[in-house]
C-alpha cells in the first residue's frame, strides 16, 4: 500500500543489525570515553547550589531571589491556610460542604461520589493527610489555572501566539515530572511551594491547551455576527466566546484537577504533606499504609472527575435553557447552598466534631491488616498468584529486559550514536537526526551514558509491550462496540491514577529489581495506545472498506491488509505518545530500584546530592526529546490536552 | 432547474423606490482581496491579472475579489450572485472590514470604511450596517430576545429599553411567542427570522445578507423571501444580497451582479442578464429561466407608429408573462405606459418571440 513504509522498514532493520554486529564482535570494548565526559560540571553545580543558598540567606538578596521567596512564602501560605480552614471547619462542617456544593452544581448523583469518598477518607484514618493534599492540590489547580487559561484563550485566538505556545507545552510534557524535581527544589526548597510548582508544570499545558480548544470550537460564525453588529474584542470574549466554550473551560478545570492530582505522589517527595507524603514514606516503611494512601488518592481522583465533569455538562449555558424565573430560582438555591455551609460548619462547632475524624472510629486497622495480608498472600512462594507473576516477571527480566541493556549498553558508543542517529533519521527526518545526534552527545558528555542506555531498554521494552496490547485492543475496540464500552472504564481509571501509584502493586506482585517499573509503563502507556489506534482504525475512510469488502476481502483481510495500515500515522502516534508516558513510569521506578537515570535522581533527592540529581534530570530530558523526536514520524503530532 | 418555474418577475422593483438622486450609499471601487503570504504586494503587478490556478501555482496565493466596483443607491436591493468560492461571501465581507480587503477603497453612507480606525468602524457596524449569515450565527445560550437585543446591547443601550425594541421587532417578524424560547428550539426558518430581526433592531441604513436562506428548505425559502421583500417595501432599507440561487437573484435583485473567479462578469437588471447576457457563462446560467417571466414590455417594445397609440395600455414594467392575456384579448398593438405617456407598443409577434427565446 505505501512502498515507502517498506522501505524505512528494512532500513531500520539494516541499522539494527549494524549494532548488532558491532555489539557481538566488540562487545563493551568501547564504553563512552571518559575524557569525553565533563566530570567537573557535579561538582560545579553543588558549589552553585551553595552560592544559591548563600545569597538567599544574605540580607541583601537580590531582586530574584526577593521575587521567588515572596512566591515561595505566598504559595506556603495558601496552602497552610486553606488546610487551616479545612480543618477548622471539622470534619463533619468539611464533609458537610463539599457535598452541598456539588449537589447544587453538579446534581445528586456527584454529591452522593463526594459524600462517598469523605466517608472513605475519614474510614481510612487518613482524614487530615487527605485534606492536606486537597489543599495542595486546590492552590495548584488554582494558580495553574489562573496562568493558564488566560494564555489558553489568547492561543485559542491568535494562531500566532498558539504557534509560539506550541512547542513550550510540548516540551513540559515530554519532560518526564521527576526530571523537573531537582531544580525546583533548589529555587524554592523542599516544601508545599516546591510541591505546587512541580505540579504547575505539570498541570498548566491541559489548563492552556483545552481552553484554546474550547475558544477555537465556538462557532466562527457566532463570533462573525458579533463583530459585524459592532461589539469589541472584550465584548465578543466576554459575552460570545466564554459562555459558549463554558463548558470545555470548565472540562479544562476537569483536566487540570486529574492532571495535578497525578503529581500528588511525587510531590510528597519534595515536601507536599498529606496524601503523597504518606506513600512515598510508607513505600520503604509501611507498604500497606502505601497502598492504603494509594487507594485514598484514587478515591479522590475519581470523585473530583466525576463532580467537575458533573458541573461541567449542568451549567454549560448553552444547553440549559436559563430563563428568567429559572434563573432567579437557581440563584435562590444558591444562596440556600451558601447558607447550608455556614451552617453545617456552625453546627458542627457547635456539636463539638474534632478538626479530624476521631482515630478510634475509623477501620484503619482492619483495612491495613487486610491489605497485609493480601500481601503475605501474593508473596507467599506457594501461593498460586506467585506462580503465575513469578515466571511472567522473570521472563521479562531474562530474556527481554537484560539482553536488551546489554545490547545498548555493550554495543561500541560511536555505533550506537551513529545508528540511532540515523533511524531517526529514516524515520523521522534530518532535523529529528540532528536532534538525536545532538542528546545522544549531550547525555555521553554528561557522563550518563550507560545509565541512559540502562533506561532506554526498559523504555523500548516496555513500549514494545504497551504498543502490542495496544494494538491488539485497540483493533478489536474498532471492530466491536461491545469490546469498546468495556475498555473505556478501564481505560479511564487507568489513566487517572498517579504514576507512582501504578508500580506499587507490582513491587509485591513482581518483586524481580526493575520489572514493576516496566509493567507499571506498560499499564500507563497502553490506553493511549489502545485510544489512539481505535480511532485510526475506526477513522479508515469508509470507502476503502467498502471497496475491499465489494472484492470479497475477509474480516481479517480487511484488518490486516486495508484497515491497519492505513491507520498507520495514528498507530506511529500511539508509539509516541506511549514511549513518553513510559518514560515518566520508568524513571520514576528509580524510587524502587529499577536502575538507571531514575535511580540517581532518587539519590540525588534522598542524599540531597543536588549536582549528580541535576545531571541525571538533564539526562532524562535528552534522553526523552531523542525518543519522541526518533518516534514523531514525518508530520508532527499534536499532542493532545488529556494524552 | 425545476425552481426555474418559481420565477415570479423582479417582485420588488415596482414596489419601492430607489433614490439615485444624491450620492451612492456604497460605493466600493476597486476592491481586491487576495489570500495567502505578501498578498498586498500583488495587486498592480501583472501577476494579478493570471487566472486564479496560475496565479496560485506562482505565489500561493488565492484571489478571492479581484478589482470589484460596485454602486448600491438609497433603496436598492443589490444582489451578488455566483456560484461557491466565487467570491461573493468575501466580497460582502469586504464591505464592513469583516475580512480586510487587499486594496480598493470602499465608502458607506458617507464614511471611508477602508480608512476608519477602530472606533469609527465599530460605530458603522453598530449603527449604519447590519448583517444576516448564512447559517444564522445566534448565540446559543442565549434566549431569542437577548439574541435580538445583542447588537443593542454591545451599544450599551439599558436592559429595559433594548429589551422593549426587541419585543417589538419580534412582533414584527411574527415571533412575539417565542422570545423566551432558546435558539436550539426553533426551527432553520424561525432561527432566521430571529437572525433577520436582530440585524434590523439597530435600525440600520444597509442590511447585508449573506446567502441567508440557503441553509433553508425550499418552501420556507419562499416565505423567507416573501418577507424580505415585505420588510423592504416597509421600511425602504438598502440591502445586498448575496446568494447562488439564481431564482431568487431575479426575483429580489433590483440589479444583480454576477461573479465568477472573484470578478464581476455582468452586472445589471434581471432583463439585462436574461435578456442580454454578457458572455457563455451567464448565458449558461439564466438558459433556463423562462424568459417571458423576467422580460418586460421595456425589453420587447419597439416605438409607436402614429395611430397605433389606441391600443389597451399596459405599464411599461409589466412582463410578458402578465402582459399575455392583454395582448391576445386585443386585436391591435398593446401600448406601453410610463408616467402616462405611451413610450412604446408591443405586437403579438414580439411577445411570442420573446416566449420562443429568440434573439431580436
Amino acid at each position: 500500500m505505501r512502498p515507502w513504509w517498506r522501505g524505512r522498514t528494512v532500513q531500520v532493520a539494516a541499522l539494527l543489525a549494524v549494532m548488532w554486529l558491532a555489539y557481538r564482535a566488540f562487545g563493551l570494548e568501547h564504553p563512552w570515553p571518559e575524557r569525553l565526559e565533563w566530570n567537573a560540571l557535579a561538582g560545579h553545580l553543588n558549589d552553585f547550589q551553595v552560592w544559591l543558598l548563600d545569597r538567599r540567606a544574605a540580607d541583601d538578596a537580590g531582586l530574584v531571589f526577593q521575587v521567588f521567596d515572596g512566591f515561595r512564602v505566598l504559595v506556603d501560605d495558601l496552602v497552610t491556610w486553606l488546610t487551616d480552614l479545612l480543618l477548622w471547619a471539622t470534619w463533619a462542617g468539611t464533609a458537610a460542604a463539599g457535598t452541598l456544593v456539588v449537589l447544587r452544581f453538579g446534581g445528586y448523583r456527584a454529591a452522593l461520589v463526594i459524600a462517598a469518598a469523605f466517608a472513605c477518607f475519614a474510614a481510612m484514618g487518613l482524614w487530615e493527610q487527605s485534606v492536606q493534599t486537597l489543599a495542595l492540590m486546590l492552590t495548584a489547580v488554582a494558580l495553574s489555572l489562573l496562568v493558564g487559561m488566560p494564555l489558553g484563550v489568547l492561543a485559542g485566538r491568535s494562531p500566532r501566539v498558539d504557534r509560539t505556545l506550541t512547542p513550550v507545552l510540548d516540551a513540559m510534557q515530554i519532560v518526564p515530572a521527576f526530571a523537573y524535581l531537582m531544580p525546583v527544589v533548589i529555587l524554592f526548597s523542599v516544601g508545599p511551594a516546591a510541591a505546587v510548582v512541580s505540579t504547575m508544570i505539570y498541570a498548566i499545558p491541559p489548563a492552556v491547551r483545552i481552553t484554546a480548544l474550547g475558544i477555537r470550537g465556538v462557532q466562527p460564525n457566532t463570533v462573525e455576527a458579533a463583530q459585524a453588529l459592532g461589539a469589541t474584542r472584550v465584548q465578543v470574549l466576554r459575552k460570545v466566546q466564554l459562555p459558549l466554550a463554558r463548558r470545555l473551560l470548565l472540562l479544562a478545570v476537569n483536566q487540570t484537577i486529574l492532571f495535578a492530582l497525578s503529581m500528588v505522589v511525587i510531590a510528597g517527595l519534595i515536601g507536599g504533606r498529606g496524601l503523597g507524603d504518606v506513600v512515598t514514606n510508607g513505600l520503604y516503611s509501611n507498604p500497606a499504609l502505601a497502598i492504603l494512601g494509594g487507594f485514598a488518592i484514587v478515591i479522590m481522583a475519581i470523585a473530583l472527575d466525576r463532580s467537575t465533569e458533573a458541573i461541567a455538562n449542568r451549567t454549560d449555558p448553552a444547553r440549559r435553557h436559563l430563563t428568567d424565573t429559572l434563573r432567579r430560582r437557581l440563584r435562590l438555591a444558591t444562596l440556600a447552598t451558601a447558607g447550608g455551609v455556614v451552617a453545617a460548619v456552625a453546627i458542627a462547632r457547635a456539636a463539638g466534631a474534632a478538626d479530624v475524624y476521631p482515630e478510634e472510629h475509623t477501620a484503619q486497622e482492619w483495612l491495613l491488616a487486610r491489605i497485609q495480608s493480601v500481601l503475605d498472600f501474593v508473596q507467599d512462594p506457594t501461593s498460586w498468584v506467585f506462580s503465575l507473576t513469578e515466571p511472567v516477571g522473570t521472563f521479562l527480566l531474562v530474556h527481554l529486559l537484560q539482553p536488551l541493556r546489554a545490547f545498548l549498553v555493550e554495543t561500541p558508543w560511536f555505533v550506537t550514536v551513529a545508528c540511532l542517529t540515523l533511524i531517526a533519521l529514516v524515520l523521522s527526518g534530518r532535523r529529528a537526526g540532528l536532534t538525536v545526534l545532538a542528546m545522544l552527545a549531550g547525555i555521553g558528555v554528561l557522563g550518563e551514558w550507560e545509565a541512559a542506555m540502562d533506561t532506554a531498554s526498559q523504555v523500548v521494552v516496555a513500549t514494545v509491550l504497551a504498543v502490542a496490547i495496544g494494538l491488539v485492543l485497540g483493533t478489536f475496540a474498532a471492530e466491536s462496540r461491545t469490546v469498546s464500552r468495556l475498555l473505556r472504564p478501564v481505560n479511564d481509571v487507568l489513566q487517572t491514577l498517579p504514576q507512582l501509584v501504578y508500580i506499587i502493586p507490582f513491587i509485591y506482585l513482581m518483586p524481580v529489581s526493575i520489572v514493576p517499573g516496566v509493567v507499571a509503563g506498560v499499564l500507563y502507556a497502553f490506553p493511549v495506545v489502545v485510544r489512539l489506534v481505535e480511532r485510526g482504525v475506526r477513522d479508515v475512510a469508509p470507502e476503502s472498506v467498502e471497496a475491499a469488502s465489494a472484492y470479497g476481502a475477509t474480516r481479517r483481510q480487511l484488518l490486516a491488509k486495508v484497515k491497519i495500515p492505513l491507520a498507520g500515522d495514528a498507530i506511529m502516534l500511539g508509539v509516541n505518545q506511549g514511549i513518553i508516558m513510559v518514560l515518566a513510569v520508568v524513571v520514576i521506578g528509580g524510587l524502587v530500584g529499577s536502575g538507571g537515570l531514575g535511580y540517581e535522581v532518587a539519590e540525588g533527592l534522598q542524599r540531597n546530592e543536588f549536582g549528580q540529581g541535576v545531571i541525571a534530570s538533564l539526562a532524562i530530558l535528552g534522553l526523552g526529546i531523542a525518543l519522541d523526536r526518533v518516534t514523531r514520524g514525518r508530520r508532527a503530532p499534536r499532542r493532545q490536552g488529556a494524552g | 432547474m425545476s425552481e426555474a418555474a418559481t420565477v415570479a418577475g423582479p417582485a420588488s422593483s415596482s414596489a419601492h423606490t430607489i433614490d439615485r438622486s444624491g450620492e451612492p450609499l456604497i460605493r466600493a471601487s476597486g476592491v481586491w482581496k487576495i489570500f495567502g503570504p505578501r498578498a498586498d504586494r500583488i495587486v498592480g503587478t501583472p501577476d494579478a491579472d493570471l487566472p486564479r490556478a496560475e496565479l496560485r501555482a506562482k505565489t500561493g496565493c488565492v484571489a478571492a475579489v479581484r478589482d470589484v466596483s460596485i454602486e448600491v443607491w438609497p433603496g436598492e436591493v443589490f444582489v451578488v450572485m455566483g456560484l461557491s468560492g466565487s467570491g461573493k461571501s468575501t466580497l460582502v465581507r469586504t464591505l464592513i472590514r469583516l475580512i480586510e480587503p487587499t486594496a480598493g477603497q470602499i465608502t458607506i453612507a458617507g464614511r471611508d470604511v477602508t480608512a476608519a480606525g477602530r472606533g469609527e468602524l465599530r460605530d458603522l457596524r453598530r449603527h449604519d450596517v447590519s448583517m444576516v449569515f448564512q447559517h444564522f450565527g445566534l448565540l446559543a445560550h442565549r434566549r431569542v430576545i437577548d439574541n435580538v437585543a445583542f447588537g443593542l446591547e454591545v451599544q450599551g443601550m439599558p436592559k429595559a429599553e433594548r429589551l422593549a425594541r426587541a419585543r417589538e421587532m419580534l412582533r414584527l417578524v411574527g415571533l412575539e411567542d417565542v422570545e423566551n424560547a432558546f435558539p436550539d428550539q426553533l426551527s432553520g426558518g424561525m432561527q432566521q427570522r430571529v437572525g433577520v430581526a436582530r440585524a434590523f433592531v439597530v435600525n440600520p441604513k444597509v442590511m447585508l445578507y449573506d446567502e441567508p436562506f440557503s441553509a433553508l428548505d425550499p418552501l420556507i425559502r419562499r416565505d423567507m423571501q416573501d418577507e424580505i421583500c415585505r420588510l423592504q417595501v416597509e421600511t425602504g432599507k438598502t440591502m445586498v444580497f448575496i446568494t447562488h440561487d439564481l431564482p431568487e437573484a431575479l426575483r429580489l435583485g433590483d440589479r444583480i451582479a454576477i461573479m465568477r473567479d472573484g470578478a464581476i462578469v455582468q452586472l445589471g437588471t434581471p432583463e439585462d442578464l436574461v435578456g442580454s447576457p454578457a458572455d457563455d457563462y451567464v448565458a449558461n446560467f439564466v438558459r433556463d429561466i423562462p424568459r417571458s417571466h423576467v422580460l418586460t414590455l421595456r425589453w420587447i417594445m419597439r416605438p409607436a407608429a402614429p395611430g397605433e397609440e389606441d391600443g389597451p395600455h399596459l405599464p411599461v414594467g409589466t412582463t410578458v408573462r402578465d402582459a399575455v392575456p392583454a395582448i391576445a384579448a386585443s386585436e391591435r398593438p398593446v401600448c406601453a405606459v410610463e408616467d402616462g405617456r405611451v413610450v412604446g407598443v408591443v405586437d403579438r409577434t414580439a411577445v411570442l418571440r420573446a416566449i420562443a427565446g429568440e434573439e431580436d
